[in-house]
């Protein structure tokens, strides 16, 4: 017989490396047309990084995305970062970008001040324009500015910046301190089908609210939520590196080693949960890892919650699950009787 | 004299009035308009501006589409040779004798290499306590032995299996809890099999226990998993005339790989350009060197780039991997669900080298207590080294495996204190300026609107 | 060595190659098709999938010699060089790709798809894919990108015969 269940997995996560420096440092060069390159010592290994980075350069310089051009992960050329590790890249190196265009900003402001006479401070960059505040309507083309600059009176804008997310720490008897700058929460909600006669599980849906501060790319966030969920499914129910007695894995190939597939995900629901972490570029924090953490605790809860057994052990295989589901009857036959 | 002011105006740069024109149509200095690419295919949220929140396509989205993203394995170089790595295939065991004399015989093998020739044979984000090359102690059946470099990945295959190597087996330890006592094997011998320790306390447990109504207790466990990205390990070792070394190499921290390569080949930092390329997924198991010493010397002896790629077995066999946890946890709670002391044992399987593992145990020791107001925490943790593949970082580093375990227990409570398990949440999690386990407090805390919003979306009705 | 004439993406090609070459190295190494990709070699992953006389294959499960004769369809083949194939738009315009490395399989295992059955729904989508492994986007955008594409796909073949009309 099939019987429902439904699971709640509640979590937290650290953005950053645990009290570490792990600073990021970035180059934001505004060519003489107004537009950008960006040097970022990070690598894109799939999450869609110097995607989000362009947007936050973008941003600061009031310029589109598809002026913003980024390169990346060359130690020749690009500037030295701590790497695409512990969710840090949106929040450590999108702040180090996030300077760098300050940085390159503040020369534009002092050209272009002159040109519309004010001070600089009373500029402010948009729609790839550089404007009075309060007063848009006089402005001037950003790229007249960069030309001006660099062409004109020989101070390209080109701005450089580092960051490193300020930790305290902690102390080695009792582990007090401040390891991380910030961390984010989540929610994950499964539901799941268990078939009490094999022990297989089917999972319906889950439902995601994640906190990633003011999401840069949604688009990306979700991507990551979604891949990591699936990597939680594997995690949960199908993956396990197998021994023998003599410490050689038996099932070192994608065959014998069972990860999530198209036939194993459910409906996936994504919910950006709502928040703005002020020391993050532009509110953002990350998302990267946070994505799998509670998924498998969702996913046993249902389990629990659908028949009954409590799998302390991953992964909860249908025949780990079948064994318990058959000790529970045996023992709830014996109170029976008793 | 007269002349002097046209030869002053002379001197100043020309400036190129088609830069200065900004297309005020489309928003865009001349220059930057994309004149090649029909209108139709540009995604529009790339040109707006206010950049961030919207959903603009991927910059490389593009490549990957048509297959034209260039990862490490589409590359090549003029006279690129390729290498492999012979693995030991034995979990602990001393080498006594390696004979690469017919390998090197072999039409097509250029080099071999061996871990004696390596001049700095060791590295390690951490502890610097894995060779490049095994020499001459083997800890786990994926270590590297021996390497070579043949014209042709056949011939670099066939060599592996010419190459002689005598073992003498030493004892093993696998299980954790048995690497634990004084007389088992010590993996990095003289020093202990526990090699990292943390704890964190707070309060005191103790009394939080002894004011508890009920107290809970649960033994958790989790497995060793493998990334498993599609694309395996790569790299291209280019040692040229000058002395410079390039590497090519899938790896999402050049910083760092270009810093241990330094250290492994004792070059200075600025004689080294790595190279990470788009890389295909990493999960963590691709945050520190693996091959790239080994390329970078076979390509120094051979005067041409290498290339070496890891086949599937060795993904799992010779890269990193998630920490096996077990896990105790002793939690006390008020009849109302109300967590009064939460007490945890956390013990981490590292395999046999550190790797990553003092940041998987520091950080599943600071999150073990879970997003929850606790007065009283008393967090244990230790890393293990076993005889098997090395645990590494993998996306979570230890809070995949808490978790698992600090909501299963969650769950217990809820369920024999009669509480809805959404309920008993909502009455503990962190709040905005809550401290944590290590007394931070907290800010931008929205774990309380992560479980309401999931909660509203699922349709979570209290059940009667 | 052996002899293997291929057609690959509509263009006769040659090569000399020792038996034991798959079709995976030879369009890889040979041809310089490198949009194929090696994830495994043992047909588990899905990442060199191509089209071969209409079917989709691992193409590193197939030799080079059993490809001699054939018409082999890779990922360099989908696109003109006016436009994207629509499967490839509706990828990138779902964000169905992230770091890339399967996506040439899996929209090679599409094509196969979409030339069987023109109005796939989610189960069918699911079991084509379904040998195509992804680790990193958890296949959700994937098959929100694939029915977008059907979509497309049918809505352009419904056109073509009004299209014919109007000119006449």
């Amino acid at each position: 017989m099939k019987r429902r269940g439904r699971g709640i997995g509640c979590m937290w996560y650290p953005i950053g490396f645990t009290v570490t420096a792990n600073p990021s440092s970035a180059v934001v060069k505004v060519n003489e047309d107004g537009t950008a390159t960006v040097l970022t010592g990070t690598v894109e290994t799939g999450q869609g990084s110097l995607t989000v980075l362009g947007q936050i350069a973008a941003e600061t310089l009031g310029i589109a995305a598809d002026d913003v051009h980024v390169v990346s992960a060359d130690t020749d050329v690009t500037p030295m970062d701590m790497g695409a590790i512990a969710s840090r890249t949106t929040y450590v190196t999108g702040n180090a970008i996030r300077l760098a265009a300050e940085n390159a900003m503040a020369i534009l402001f002092e050209v272009a001040g002159p040109m519309l006479q004010v001070k600089p401070s009373q500029l402010e960059a948009r729609d790839r324009r550089i404007q009075v505040k309060g007063f848009p309507q006089r402005s001037v083309m950003i790229g007249e500015v960069a030309n001006r600059a660099q062409v004109t009176l020989g101070q390209p804008p080109i701005g450089s910046a580092s960051w490193n997310p300020p930790t305290v720490a902690m102390d080695p008897e009792t582990g007090q301190g401040k390891p991380f700058n910030t961390y984010v929460y989540a929610t994950q909600i499964a539901e799941v089908e268990v078939d009490d006669e094999t022990g297989e599980v089917e999972i319906i849906r889950i439902v995601a609210a994640h906190d990633c501060g003011s999401p840069i790319n949604p688009t990306l966030v979700e991507g990551q939520v979604e891949g990591g969920i699936a990597q939680g499914i594997g995690f949960a129910l199908q993956e396990e590196i197998l021994f023998d007695g003599k410490g050689l894995q038996i099932n070192s190939n994608l065959t014998n080693y069972i990860m999530p597939t198209t036939l194993d995900l459910p409906e996936i629901v994504v919910d950006i949960v709502n928040s703005y972490d002020p020391t993050g570029p532009f509110g953002a924090k990350g998302v990267g890892e946070p994505s799998l953490v509670p998924t498998a605790a969702a996913i046993l809860n249902a389990v629990h919650d659908a028949v009954g057994v409590r799998i302390t052990s991953l992964p909860a295989t249908s025949e780990k699950i079948l064994t318990a589901i058959k000790a529970k009857r045996a023992a709830d036959q014996k109170q029976i009787s008793a | 004299m007269a002349d002097e002011p046209k030869v002053l105006e002379r001197e100043r740069p020309v400036v190129d009035e088609a830069l200065l024109r900004a297309n005020t149509d489309q928003n865009l200095p001349a220059v930057a308009r994309r004149e090649s690419v029909p209108d139709t295919l540009v995604p529009q949220a790339r040109q707006q501006t206010g950049a961030v929140g919207q959903r603009v396509t991927r910059t490389d989205a593009r490549q990957h589409g048509l297959g034209q993203t260039r990862y490490i394995d589409d590359l090549s170089l003029p006279r690129m040779l390729y290498a492999r790595i012979k693995r030991a295939g034995i979990a602990s065991a001393r080498i006594k004798r390696i004979d690469t004399s017919a390998a090197e015989a072999m039409p097509g093998v250029m080099a071999v290499l061996v871990g004696s020739e390596i001049p700095v044979n060791s590295f390690g984000p951490m502890l610097q306590d894995q060779p490049v090359l095994a020499d001459p102690i083997v800890r786990h059946a994926g270590d590297g032995v021996a390497a070579v470099a043949a014209v042709t990945e056949q011939i670099a295959n066939e060599a592996l299996e010419k190459i002689v190597v005598e073992y003498e087996p030493l004892p093993a330890v696998f299980d954790p809890v048995e690497a634990m006592r004084d007389d088992a094997h010590k993996v990095h011998a003289p020093a202990s099999n526990i090699y990292i320790s943390k704890v964190i306390r707070k309060g005191d447990v103790a009394k939080g226990f002894a004011k508890s109504d009920h107290v809970f207790e649960g033994r958790f466990s989790t497995q060793m998993v493998e990334h498993a990205p599609i694309e395996p390990h790569a790299a291209i070792a280019d040692w040229d005339a000058n002395g410079r070394l390039t590497v090519w190499a899938t790896n999402g921290r050049i910083t760092l790989a270009r810093s241990d390569l330094a250290r492994t080949l004792m070059l200075p930092l600025n004689r080294i350009r790595a190279i990470g390329t788009i890389v295909g997924g990493s999960f963590g198991g691709k945050n520190e060197i693996s091959q790239e010493p080994v390329l970078a010397l076979l390509s120094k002896k051979t005067g041409r780039p290498v290339k070496g790629v890891f086949t599937r077995t060795e993904e799992f066999i010779a890269t990193t991997t998630r920490h096996p946890f077990v896990m105790e946890y002793k939690t006390g709670v008020t009849k109302d669900g109300r967590i009064l002391a939460r007490s945890v044992q956390l013990t981490l399987d590292g395999g046999a080298y550190c790797s990553w593992t003092e940041t998987a145990l520091g950080k599943a020791c600071i999150l073990a207590a879970g997003p929850y107001r606790i007065d009283n925490i008393h967090c244990e943790a230790r890393a293990i080294y076993t005889n098997k593949t090395m645990a590494g970082a993998f996306r979570g580093f230890g809070a995949p495996q808490v978790c698992f375990a600090y909501e299963s227990q969650m769950d217990d409570i809820a369920k024999a204190l009669g509480i809805d398990p959404l309920e008993i949440r909502l009455r503990n999690v962190f709040a905005e300026g809550s401290p944590s386990p290590t007394g931070q407090v907290l800010h931008s805390v929205v774990v309380k609107e992560s479980l309401l919003q999931a909660a509203a979306r699922f349709g979570w009705e209290a059940r009667s | 060595m052996i002899d293997v004439t291929i057609v690959v993406n509509g263009e006769t090609r040659r090569a000399s190659v020792p038996p034991e070459t798959t079709l995976l190295k030879l369009l890889r190494e040979n041809f310089s098709l490198t949009g194929a990709k090696l994830g495994c070699d043992v047909g588990d992953c899905g990442a060199c999938t191509v089209i071969v006389d209409g079917m989709a294959v691992n193409s590193c499960l197939m030799l080079a010699g059993q490809a001699n004769g054939r018409s082999v369809t890779t990922i360099e083949g989908l696109a003109t060089r006016d436009r994207l194939h629509p499967i490839q738009k509706a990828f990138e315009d779902n964000g169905a790709l992230q770091c890339g490395f399967c996506g040439p399989g899996a929209i090679m295992a599409t094509k196969a798809l979409f030339d069987e059955n023109s109005d796939p729904n989610v189960k069918d989508i699911r079991d084509a894919l379904s040998g195509s492994l992804c680790r990193c986007t958890g296949y959700t955008k994937m098959i929100e990108a694939v029915q977008d594409a059907a979509r497309i796909l049918r809505a352009e073949a419904a056109a073509k015969p009004r299209q014919l009309e109007l000119s006449k």
